[in-house]
């Protein structure tokens, strides 16, 4: 039996020279184009499916929401849906939905992007749809009243249902403090209120123009004819009245502070561990991407196998970590059975101290280089992941080299380096912000020993203490 | 002296020779061919028994009789000046010289020479796909254990993606082991007799891999990514996970821990599930698609060892399983890599037949949860068909039209004109066994559920008095051709694709029948499915809600 387990293990390190993969992994060549007005054209031809994926990125997103107005460019975005052109709100939905297309906005903390997906067939639909979204759209004060609303009772409805998506917004929150990172990207029920019609149309006049305007392209299409098209429809527009918000990187947190998050009945508690991390032009990202599979990015990573695996805690523990242009949040999270919560959390704890103090061997090291590169080839394999690559690139201010010398960077890496980037990223348990979702009666008493609590009922309109 | 060199004369000697050498060559034949042909594995043994009994017997023969121009006669009564002995004797001497070449050819080109070649099957080739419009590299083999196995080459990125289908879902369960098929699909992740728990997914990562597994009313399906260079790994775990499983008490318990916490997650913290979940209890009162698929609390408290060993060898056989391989890889390989490592897994007695029908709904059914809710949630279901009905693509682009995105109809009427809900959203699980048309809609705080439900049952029956419009239709059906290719975009896309069709609709090949079959609907088509789904006495309401506050006496 033994041999079959050990042929099994020797096959598994044998078989998988990284070498293979780090070649294989390189972004097709694409064409970038900067129009005279900043907009920035990226155009990539893939030809394997009659699809064609956009992704339009304006720069901005939650950290440039004014004071008290989080939610703002979230809201803007998806307003812009809501009626363009020649189109009311209705016409608009019909004109994407009639040719089986996808074209829809979002908030996001750094950008609002708006993302679509067209058969190849459509392509003029495709950029007359998004020009008139970006350059012609109604920003009708009903339609604004009625998607305000819709998005303050979706907050509220997030609430009676599964809670691990809510963890993050009060994370943010508590963890960044004042900072804009700390803004919740989607709004709170109170700062989406104080909205108005006015709000809005500032917002577009000061933030949305050419020169924040990213749109990238890939997919079945000829790119002298996308070119055309797309620089017909976006040369003559305007630039943004006001100039982009300077993000300042946030302070490191040292020290230990609880957010308690109160649902009376909720069957488990959900936790979140954080501090500052890391940008998204971190140098040593291979070595953070290694550590960060070994701590808590994959199924057999030390915070899943204890508190899963071995444990049986809880369905799911990961490590989390949020890379925008300044140094973002490194997180553990996780959920338990409410009478389990202080075992499951010193128990996460535990494996923090445990990757600090024994970091990784030759094995472990190799399993992950193998893993990251095993799985990398998938990420680009579409056009609209394609699209969303090039675009957060360009938006990044990252060369090609961000994808093409990955694979080697990662064969590269050794335990020392590794073991470095651990202690430069990661922090140490002395040094934890706690938000912890859960049935605060059950759990008070048990989880002072933490740190100073501060406690907000999830009934409260905000996700700020 | 004498007896000896009649011996020689006779050629005994050299016969002797000459059948050890042949029977050298022929046991050499059998070896390199008894697997190819399917021989049992006692054929060789049984081939030198009989040489061994047919020694002695050659020996006697030369002894007794004579080659001689008049034919064979006995050695006493030849005489000896007519004898041929001689001549007999050269002929032996040359049979022992090319037999004894051949052999030493086939000892020393065994692996290297095709010795035996043309009487070896080779790898087989699988078949085609039947329908025409199917991609014609497309490979499917079915094995003699009874696994079938589909191949779909794609060679845009270096990874494979391998998803087995096994026929197992909660539908083949009953009170006491519901959640039995989802808690198995746990366990299939723990030990083999072969590997230490925790082993499978060390070395599935460590190769580049992941894996994950889902549960539906129908199937349990078990979905491994990996890069090509992990092929054979993959393909052996897989191998070793049918063949070997091991069910330890102890994971048993810590994995019931898991599915707990699954469950406190996504159902009781979860007002949608909740709902959910007891709208299928309550419109089924008689097929097991009224069970959860993660189990009640109490059965998944409640399961012992003795119930996993009997699922496992019920449903987790050869013959009850199909696997999909999208990606980097060829038919070929994939057929050998069967070959030597599913093949030998026994086929199992299929499993029993879910004999239960569903008897016909005659009147509205209603389930209310009363809970802490800010959000009313409404739930509205109707039965309907199976995947392989006809009736079923049409519905699917009916419901598509009434609440599939911001342009539907229910979207359009509820949300943006009258803002009476937050959201409505549509699906229809068309498996093995009847399923149910769902509409689900979020109300907000203080909404009136009895008015919404009243404004879908209207939207519902002017569908079956006026139909729908021929844009609508076309709407549907683009949508429908761009899922369609959406779907085919990633080997994973593929692999899901290819599955789902073989297991719920008949056949992969249906699969490319596809945009065909959207085309060839007609408005007709929708009215009709309308008007046999969209009856009131075939309903199931649920109402998810803030109880209504306490009155004084």
């Amino acid at each position: 039996m033994n041999v079959v387990r050990s042929q099994l293990a020797a096959l598994a390190l044998l078989c998988c020279s990284p070498a293979i993969f780090a070649q294989a992994v390189t972004l097709p060549d694409f064409e970038r184009i900067e129009l005279d007005n900043g907009t920035v054209l990226l155009l990539l031809e893939k030809h394997d499916v009659p699809l064609i994926g956009v992704e339009a990125v304006v720069r901005g997103g939650a950290v440039s929401d004014p004071e008290g107005l989080s939610g703002l460019s979230s809201l803007l975005a998806r307003l812009l849906e809501k009626g363009a052109g020649d189109r009311d709100s209705a016409a608009f939905a019909e004109a994407v939905a009639a040719v089986g297309g996808r074209l829809a906005a979002a908030g996001d903390l750094e950008a609002f992007t708006i993302s679509g997906e067209f058969m190849s067939r459509d392509s003029a639909l495709m950029v007359e749809l998004l020009a008139d979204m970006l350059q012609r759209p109604a920003l009708d004060s009903d339609e604004m009243d009625k998607l305000r609303d819709r998005s303050i009772n979706s907050i509220r409805a997030a609430k009676d249902s599964d809670l691990r998506a809510l963890l993050p917004m009060y994370g943010a929150a508590f963890l960044f403090g004042e900072h804009p990172y700390g803004n919740p990207v989607f709004g709170s029920e109170e700062s989406l209120a104080r909205i108005s019609h006015q709000d809005v149309l500032a917002y577009y006049a000061d933030h949305v123009g050419a020169d924040r305007l990213i749109i990238a392209v890939a997919g079945d299409f000829d790119t002298v004819a996308m070119v055309a098209q797309l620089s017909a429809a976006f040369s003559d527009w305007r630039q943004a009245e006001a100039g982009s918000a300077a993000v300042l990187p946030p302070a490191e947190q040292s020290g230990r502070r609880v957010l308690l998050v109160d649902k009376p009945g909720a069957a488990q508690t959900y936790f979140w561990l954080a501090n500052i991390g890391v940008a998204a032009d971190y140098p040593a990202r291979a070595e953070l991407d290694i550590a960060t599979t070994l701590f808590g990015g994959r199924f057999t990573s030390m915070l899943n196998t204890a508190l899963r695996v071995e444990s049986g805690l809880t369905y799911g523990a990961r490590a989390v970590l949020i890379e925008p242009s300044q140094p973002g949040s490194v997180a553990i999270y996780s959920f338990t059975n409410t009478e389990s919560t202080t075992e499951a959390i010193d128990m996460a704890i535990g494996v923090l101290q445990q990757l600090h103090a024994a970091g990784v061997t030759g094995e472990s090291l190799q399993s992950a280089k193998n893993y990251i590169l095993g799985h990398f080839p998938p990420e680009l394999e579409t056009a609209g992941k394609l699209a969303r690559e090039l675009s957060f690139l360009e938006r990044m201010g990252l060369d090609v080299a961000y994808i093409n010398d990955y694979g080697a960077a990662i064969s590269a890496a050794t335990i020392e380096t590794v073991a470095m980037t651990i202690s430069d990223v990661y922090p140490l348990a002395d040094n934890l912000v706690f938000v912890l979702l859960g049935d605060a009666a059950q759990i008070r008493d048990d989880i002072a020993k933490y740190g100073p609590v501060t406690e907000i009922a999830i009934s409260e309109p905000r996700f700020r203490p | 002296m004498a007896v000896f060199a009649e011996l020689r004369r006779r050629n005994v000697l050299k016969v002797a020779l000459l059948y050890a050498i042949a029977s050298w060559l022929l046991l050499l034949l059998v070896g390199a061919t008894a697997e190819a042909l399917g021989l049992p594995v006692w054929t060789e043994t049984f081939v030198l028994l009989l040489l061994t009994i047919g020694f002695p017997v050659a020996l006697i023969f030369a002894w007794t009789y004579e080659i001689t121009p008049g034919g064979l006669k006995k050695a006493i009564d030849v005489e000896q000046t007519q004898s041929i002995v001689y001549k007999t004797g050269q002929k032996l001497n040359a049979a022992v010289a090319v037999l004894l070449v051949l052999g030493v050819l086939a000892v020393l080109g065994q692996g290297l020479l095709p010795t035996f070649e043309f009487l070896v099957p080779g790898i087989p080739e699988g078949d085609p796909p039947a329908a025409p419009e199917a991609p014609q590299e497309i490979r499917s083999l079915t094995l003699d254990n009874g696994l079938k196995i589909i191949v779909w080459p794609d060679h845009d990125i270096p990874n494979v993606v391998l998803y087995n289908y096994v026929r197992a879902g909660s539908r083949n369960e009953y009170p006491g082991i519901t959640g039995l098929a989802h808690f198995f699909e746990h366990m299939m992740f723990q030990s083999t007799s072969t590997l230490e728990p925790g082993e499978f997914d060390r070395i599935m990562e460590a190769a580049g891999g992941s894996a994950n597994a889902g549960t539906s009313k129908d199937i349990t399906v078990y979905q491994n990514w990996f890069p090509k260079s992990a092929l054979e790994i993959i393909v052996k775990l897989e191998a070793d996970r049918l063949q070997n499983l091991f069910l330890d008490a102890d994971t048993i318990e810590s994995e019931r821990g898991v599915i707990i916490s699954e469950r406190r997650s996504g159902v009781d913290d979860d007002n949608f599930s909740r709902l959910f979940e007891q709208v299928y209890a309550t419109a089924y009162i008689a097929h097991p698609y009224q069970y959860p698929i993660i189990g009640w609390p109490s059965d998944i408290e409640a399961w012992t060892e003795a119930d996993l060993v009997n699922y496992f060898g019920t449903y987790y056989a050869p013959n009850n399983c199909t696997m999909v391989f999208t990606g980097d890889v060829t038919p070929e390989e994939i057929f050998e890599l069967a070959e030597e490592y599913l093949a030998g897994i026994p086929a199992q007695e299929p499993p029993p037949p879910v004999r239960t029908v569903e008897p016909r709904q005659e009147g509205v059914r209603r389930i209310t949860i009363e809970t802490a809710a800010q959000t009313p949630l409404l739930h509205l279901a109707f039965h309907a068909g199976r995947a392989i009905d006809k009736e079923t693509l049409p519905l699917t682009l009916l419901l598509d039209i009434l609440a599939g995105g911001d342009s539907s109809r229910l979207h359009r009427l509820l949300v943006e004109e009258q803002q009476a809900v937050i959201s409505v959203d549509g699906w229809y699980e068309a498996g093995l066994d009847p399923g149910l048309v769902y509409f689900y809609l979020t109300l907000p705080p203080g909404g009136e559920v009895a008015s919404v439900e009243e404004a879908v049952l209207v939207e519902l029956q002017r569908v079956i008095d006026d139909g729908v419009t021929a844009a609508e239709l076309a709407k549907a059906q683009n949508r429908r051709l761009a899922n369609y290719w959406r779907g085919l975009a990633t080997i994973n896309g593929k692999a899901e694709a290819l599955g789902d069709h073989e297991l719920l609709h008949g056949s992969y090949e249906k699969l490319f029948e596809q945009p065909a079959a959207v085309e060839a609907i007609s408005v007709e088509d929708l009215r009709n499915a309308a008007a046999v789904v969209f009856q009131r006495s075939n309903m199931t309401v649920g109402v998810l809600q803030a109880p209504a506050a306490e009155t004084g006496p």
